[in-house]
């Protein structure tokens, strides 16, 4: 078997697991260590791989691991395998139409790097680096974390592609407020506000650090009973609450969206509290063991949303037809937030530009080879759904 | 060869579809991590457990075989068809899991079950289990064919007790030590219908599985053990709507789900969680359904507090942790479940154990 069909394999084992780790496990090709180069990076997968290789153990499982059994984590990607597309025709590669326009910021392709935590971790650039990629990939939005390494400021100002922010409430309405003014003040053309994660465990992650410390302690201290806190549950962010967020509102004077969503009834709680876009997500299965997929939930939120608001969705999405399928189920636009981080480990600001060109060229194909144009030609009678 | 043909031609099957723009093709479930990377023999340091699940693994490595084949494994497969409803914005901050039974108030929902024969796993058995169960303030029901004296258990115990018989044999007999744990401080009694556990290894003999499955159920025996028993009496092994109705009309307080961790009946029999909704729609609230059958995650145990349990019985992985860690074990398994439990609610905005519902999840088709 020649080397890039043997990795192009082992890539599609990954994809279908969502880990490097189980695809090792279960690779029977995995017979060598060549790291492959920034010209073979060919499909997202193929970042990973990489970074795998080049980062710390612990930085690979922060990334790469989800919360519990990691049920979630892996129903995110076989819910990819539920909806099929159906092709109508083929259009022609130059004919195809992908610019659009999410609460005031335009953008190429419906597609959008999610923030995620620490880029510092990643690549001694940070931030910095990421969102020098992102606007090399044609302009492609940048939602910047509130756990960020860098200050909000200096990431917007050091590149001039379009920056979201994504906020972590703080008890304290005075210290949201400060952070919310900010993150405005930098140029932020809108506000997503995390609502999801409220007790999190990244039980495999904790699992393989225990396992390589050396020497062997007793892993992880447990959590002491409290009077407040009687059953030791991660408690830092419980007080989540609608009353928090209609105080918050009005500090938020560009379009505020709602990331987390995973039932209609919340989306629609969303836009009575005045929020502009529901974010589905599920924090890339970092969140909730045995929630939903965020692409099995689509359609309910869809239908409760009635064109309201936008709507955007994460977790999962690796590939074009990924993105294809959430935008034929009604998505506006997709995000992606591991994909960018394998991109930034692995080759800094170039492997984050290349991971958007190579979803953006995927898109591209699979708009062509299904005969959809334009945006508004993807719609519901593209997918075929196998839900259950 | 031949497997790595069949990997090799599924991967390539799963390409090509990947080309032509349609999906991958339906997947295999993926199977439940196992415990990867402790070297062979070892046991891991307890504080480095993360769940329930990595119990079994090392009190395999602890027991006789087949001491261990009595607890080992169990039923996922309905859990695996249900998924959560996450629901954001809902302070949770004053968690509280507690939940009322029979007038008094338990930390959490979930007990430890009845388990025949403890000191099979742990030469402490029973006494160290109930030191465990108190120190994470969790109620036990002692099984009538415990290790140690019923007394000697009450007295090591600070939690609730509850005592467990089987209906079989001499009457007289059976009600003489349902009476003594009572007078020992048990405060129900949990009826258990067949009867898998009943030598002291745990393991189950086949004579009197084949019995049970086919006794039919006589109630004017159960009537009869009851009289002159002055605490809630339960029954354990209902797995019908019909027969919790007729548990109910025949003044029983309490009903316990449960097909003895699917060694009773086939393979093909239904799961405990998957009967529940409809036993819980016919109990209609008259009395508290309780549930147990392969329960290992504070994810499962929401799952039937969802689906209409007020509380659930573990049966193998408190023995689990028994085997692998004695008391300290068994106390951390408990506590983790709970705390489990505590941050599913929070994911799911439900602050109590009363607002969890049937919209709290979804089930799906197999
Ligand atoms: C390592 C890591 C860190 C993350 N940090 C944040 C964060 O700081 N804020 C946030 O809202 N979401 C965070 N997320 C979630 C992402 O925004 C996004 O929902 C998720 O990564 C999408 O799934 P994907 O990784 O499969 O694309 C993080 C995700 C990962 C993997």
């Amino acid at each position: 078997m020649d080397p890039s069909r043997r990795r192009a394999l082992w890539g599609l084992g990954a994809l279908a697991g969502s880990s490097l780790l189980r695809a090792q496990q279960f690779d029977p090709f995995h017979d060598h260590s060549r790291l492959p180069g920034f010209d073979e990076m060919a499909s997202i997968m193929d970042f990973e791989e990489v970074f795998h290789a080049k980062l710390p153990r612990q930085i690979y499982d922060f990334t790469d691991h989800g919360e519990g059994s990691e049920f979630n984590l892996r129903r995110n990607r076989e819910a990819f395998s539920w909806v099929d597309l159906v092709p109508r025709g083929a259009a022609d590669i130059s004919s195809i139409q992908t610019a659009t326009e999410l609460l005031g910021t335009k953008m190429a392709f419906p597609i959008m790097a999610a923030p995620t935590s620490g880029h510092g971790l990643l690549h001694k650039e940070g931030e910095l680096a990421t969102h020098v990629g992102t606007t090399a990939a044609s302009n492609t939005p940048y939602i910047v974390s509130n756990a960020s390494s860098l200050p909000i400021d200096k990431i917007a100002a050091c590149a001039t592609g379009p920056v979201w922010f994504q906020l972590y409430p703080r008890p304290s309405v005075d210290a949201t407020r400060e952070i919310l003014e900010k993150a405005q003040a930098a140029g932020c053309a809108a506000v997503a506000i995390t609502m999801d994660q409220q007790a999190s465990y990244y039980e495999r992650a904790a699992h393989l650090r225990h396992l390589t410390e050396d020497p062997r302690t007793a892993g992880t201290p447990p959590r002491r009973p409290t009077t407040k806190n009687p059953y030791r549950v991660p408690d830092g962010r419980l007080w989540y609450n609608w009353k928090f967020l209609d105080e918050i509102r009005p500090f938020v004077k560009v379009p505020f969206v709602a990331k987390g969503i995973l039932t209609a009834e919340d989306a629609e709680l969303c836009i009575e509290h005045g929020m502009n876009g529901i974010y589905i997500s599920n924090h890339g299965g970092r969140s909730l063991d045995y929630g939903p997929s965020t692409l099995e939930v689509l359609p309910e939120i869809v239908s409760a949303v009635r064109g309201r608001v936008p709507i955007m969705i994460d977790s999962g999405f690796r590939s074009g037809t990924d993105i294809l399928k959430a935008l034929a189920l009604g998505a506006n636009v997709v995000t992606v937030g591991r994909a960018a981080r394998w991109g930034l480990g692995a080759f800094g600001d170039a492997g984050v530009q290349k991971v958007f060109e190579i979803l953006q060229g995927e898109l591209v194909m699979a708009m062509a080879q299904t005969g959809r144009p334009t945006l508004a030609s993807i719609d519901r009678t593209l997918v075929r759904t196998r839900f259950r | 060869m031949k497997i790595n043909l069949i990997t090799r031609r599924k991967t390539l099957a799963g390409m090509g579809s990947l080309a032509a723009a349609a999906s991958l093709p339906a997947q295999q479930p993926t199977p439940l991590p196992k415990l990867i990377g402790e070297r062979p023999g070892r046991i891991t340091p307890l504080g480095d457990l993360v769940n329930v699940l990595e119990f079994e693994p090392m009190a395999e490595r602890k027991l006789a075989s087949a001491t261990y084949a009595s607890v080992a494994g169990g039923d996922r497969t309905f859990f695996e068809r249900i998924t959560l409803r996450p629901r954001m914005m809902v302070s949770t901050v004053d968690l509280d899991l507690t939940v009322e039974l029979f007038g008094e108030k338990m930390f959490a929902p979930i007990l430890v079950g009845p388990t025949a024969g403890q000191q099979a796993f742990h030469p402490d058995g029973e006494l160290a289990m109930v030191r465990a169960a108190s120190a994470a303030k969790t109620v036990m029901v002692v099984s009538s064919e415990s290790s140690y004296s019923i007394d000697k258990i009450a007295a090591a115990s600070k939690t609730t007790l509850w005592y467990q018989v089987y209906p079989e044999g001499d009457l007289n007999a059976i009600q003489a030590r349902a009476k003594q744990a009572i007078q020992a401080g048990c405060k129900a009694l949990c009826i258990t219908l067949g009867a898998p556990f009943r030598n002291a290894t745990g393991a189950p003999s086949p004579a009197s599985v084949a019995g049970a499955k086919n006794a039919p159920l006589n109630w004017a025996y159960i009537d009869k053990l009851r009289q002159g028993i002055g605490v809630p009496v339960l029954l354990k092994g209902i797995m019908s709507a019909e027969e919790a109705d007729a548990a109910i009309k025949n003044g029983v307080q309490g009903i316990v789900v449960s097909n003895h961790g699917g060694l009773l009946t086939s393979a093909a029999a239904a799961s405990t969680l998957e009967v529940l909704p409809s036993i819980a729609d016919a109990v209609s609230g008259r009395v508290p359904v309780l549930i147990d059958g392969s329960f290992r995650r504070g994810t499962d145990i929401f799952k039937a507090l969802a689906l209409g349990a007020r509380a659930v019985l573990l049966g193998r992985p408190p023995l689990w942790a028994l085997a692998a860690y004695g008391q300290d074990g068994v106390q951390n398994l408990l506590e983790k479940l709970q705390t489990e439990v505590g941050r599913t609610m929070g994911g799911c905005g439900k602050p109590t154990i009363k607002s969890i519902d049937r919209t709290s999840v979804k089930i799906h088709d197999a």
